[in-house]
């Protein structure tokens, strides 16, 4: 064979392999320290409230990064303020700082917990889920409900979620929590609204 | 600072292989289209496959984040409308903008004209573009690659766009062997 | 300059094509972004225009992205990767005695037309890449390898044209 072919020849084998392989993302093997992480869980040290996050955004805490587990079409519907969406699927070559403080979410909350575990896997320390997902946020920030009937210290913490919720648009109510209704229609209820 | 530096120091390699491959001369370009001298394709296709495995497989043995690299966005109608325009000129001029800026180097006329009239060129339709703004902007897809438009694993393209090159140099081979 | 027949052949095709793809690749590496050309020419055009008549340049979106934050059209990265482009070619071609002032034409136009056409076609490439945002270097080659699918409909488009308005030309080239 001339040397052209010779490279030719090389040319098709690193593509047969490269289509075998499939993609050019390198494999990151993680870690997981089964009792370590069984720990946090049992101790709650693995996630935070909406009302919490909506502190952390507000004060614009330093090296805070929103992340959104869903799929992109969910993420342009509708996401959280400073919000990124980082895919599920992608999440093994998202470059995050190990000095980022960083906050999964999902729509209920699984696929952000389970992120949580592949994250940590990856050596990432400082990472929580959203528990109560989107609908923890939309129940606790956007339209947080203290019952009339409420303690005086009830209301006086209730002041403070007043406040989040007002700066995020929010619509805090005296009263009965309405009957739940399902996260995407309240989404959609709330979009009308123009917030 | 340096990334000027290396900017051109990076011109400078680029230059002197076009010049290398005989691409600063109009004739050798233009001689693509009559199927009378395919160095064009040549040149340009084992570029694209040598760059496109390199980058393939540093990415995949960590030594480059594929997704840090600068991909260009897609506008479907936008970059196929400006190909269509952009290969005629290049059959009527017979040479491109980084080969005009070779042959203009090695003191073709030819090439300094053609500088000259891409000058002009972007300048009236950049003066000209807020008209155009709709088309301009239109059918946006971002950062959009092939494996994503015909949903293939990314290495399976590479190997389509492999064979589709190796297929290709032999018909060149063939086409010019008749001449 | 050393005259023309002591000029050297040019390098085997396949060979400058992976040296061309070793240096994007190179590129790809040092710097995070690959090649181009015509934008070079955009941020140029910026600058003149900036010069001229600043609150045109301001006002027009296209002019505007080069001269944002105080930024110096002239000191745009494909600025001086050009003008590496220029000295590296200059370079080739006086080392293999290809350095000639001339006009490269078809046998059967004058030099005055081949000039006239090649302003044309260069206007008409300018046409072409800035709504391509980019050109051979820039879409083709950078983008090809990426597999941009705007990238790749560019060079389908460009080899589609070109092979089509080829035979309405061959009197210029032939």
């Amino acid at each position: 064979m001339t040397r052209l072919q010779v490279l030719g020849a090389g040319a098709f084998g690193l593509a047969a392999l490269a289509a075998f392989v499939g993609t050019p993302v390198p494999a990151r093997p993680g870690e997981i320290d089964v009792n370590q992480l069984a720990g946090m869980i049992a101790r709650e040290e693995d996630h935070v409230t909406a009302i919490d996050l909506a502190g952390w955004i507000k004060d614009r805490k330093p090296g805070l990064r929103v992340i959104d587990v869903r799929p992109v079409e969910a993420f342009d519907d509708f996401h959280l303020p400073t919000a990124e969406s980082v895919p599920l699927p992608s999440i093994s070559h998202a470059a995050f700082k190990t000095t980022d403080t960083l906050v999964l979410y999902s729509d209920g909350g699984a696929h952000a917990a389970q992120g949580w575990v592949l994250l940590r896997s990856l050596g990432y320390r400082h990472v929580y889920f959203l528990r109560g997902g989107l609908g923890e946020w939309l129940d606790d920030v956007m339209n947080p409900v203290i019952p009339a009937t409420a303690a005086p210290d009830a209301k006086e913490v209730f002041k403070r979620t007043v406040e989040l919720s007002l700066y995020f648009g929010g619509r805090p109510t005296v009263g009965d929590r309405p009957a739940a209704t399902p996260t995407s229609q309240r989404i959609e209820a709330m979009k009308r609204r123009g917030c | 600072m340096s990334g000027l530096v290396l900017a051109t120091m990076i011109g400078v390699a680029f230059g002197w292989t076009l010049e290398r491959a005989g691409l600063g001369s109009a004739r050798k370009l233009v001689g693509q289209f009559y199927l009378r001298d395919l160095t064009v394709f040549k040149v340009m296709f084992s570029a694209i496959v040598t760059a496109m495995l390199g980058a393939f497989w540093l990415s995949r043995l960590g030594i480059i984040d594929l997704g840090q690299i600068y991909l260009p966005e897609t506008f479907i109608g936008p970059q196929l409308a400006g190909g269509l325009v952009f290969g005629i000129g290049f059959v009527v001029a017979g040479l491109c903008p980084g080969t005009s800026c070779v042959a203009a180097a090695t003191g073709r006329v030819d090439g300094v004209a053609t500088v000259f009239g891409m000058f002009m060129g972007v300048l009236a339709t950049g003066l000209f573009l807020p008209r155009f703004a709709a088309f301009y902007a239109s059918t946006p897809r971002g950062a959009f690659t092939l494996p994503e438009a015909f949903h293939l694993p990314y290495g399976t393209v590479v190997l389509l766009i492999a064979l589709v090159a190796l297929g290709g140099f032999t018909l060149a081979e063939r086409i010019e062997g008749r001449r | 300059m050393i005259p023309a027949r002591a000029a050297r052949p040019y390098a085997n095709p396949y060979y400058a094509g992976i040296a061309l793809g070793l240096v994007l690749l190179a590129s790809f590496v040092l710097t995070g972004r690959g090649l181009g050309a015509s934008g070079a020419f955009a941020s140029t055009a910026s600058g003149v225009v900036h010069a001229v008549s600043p609150s045109t340049a301001a006002a027009n979106f296209y002019f505007s992205r080069y001269l944002a934050d105080g930024a110096r059209p002239w000191r745009d990265w494909l600025v001086f990767e050009l003008a590496g482009v220029m000295v590296g070619a200059w370079l080739s071609a006086r080392l293999a005695g290809r350095l000639r002032a001339t006009v490269e034409r078809g046998p059967r136009v004058t030099s005055l037309v081949r000039l006239v056409l090649a302003t044309a076609g260069g206007g008409a490439m300018g046409l072409g890449a800035v709504f391509a945002r980019g050109c051979t270097s820039g879409q083709a080659l950078t983008g090809g390898a990426l597999l941009s699918v705007g990238s790749w409909l560019f060079v389908l488009g460009a080899f589609a044209a070109g092979y089509t308005a080829a035979p309405f030309l061959r009197r210029a080239w032939q």
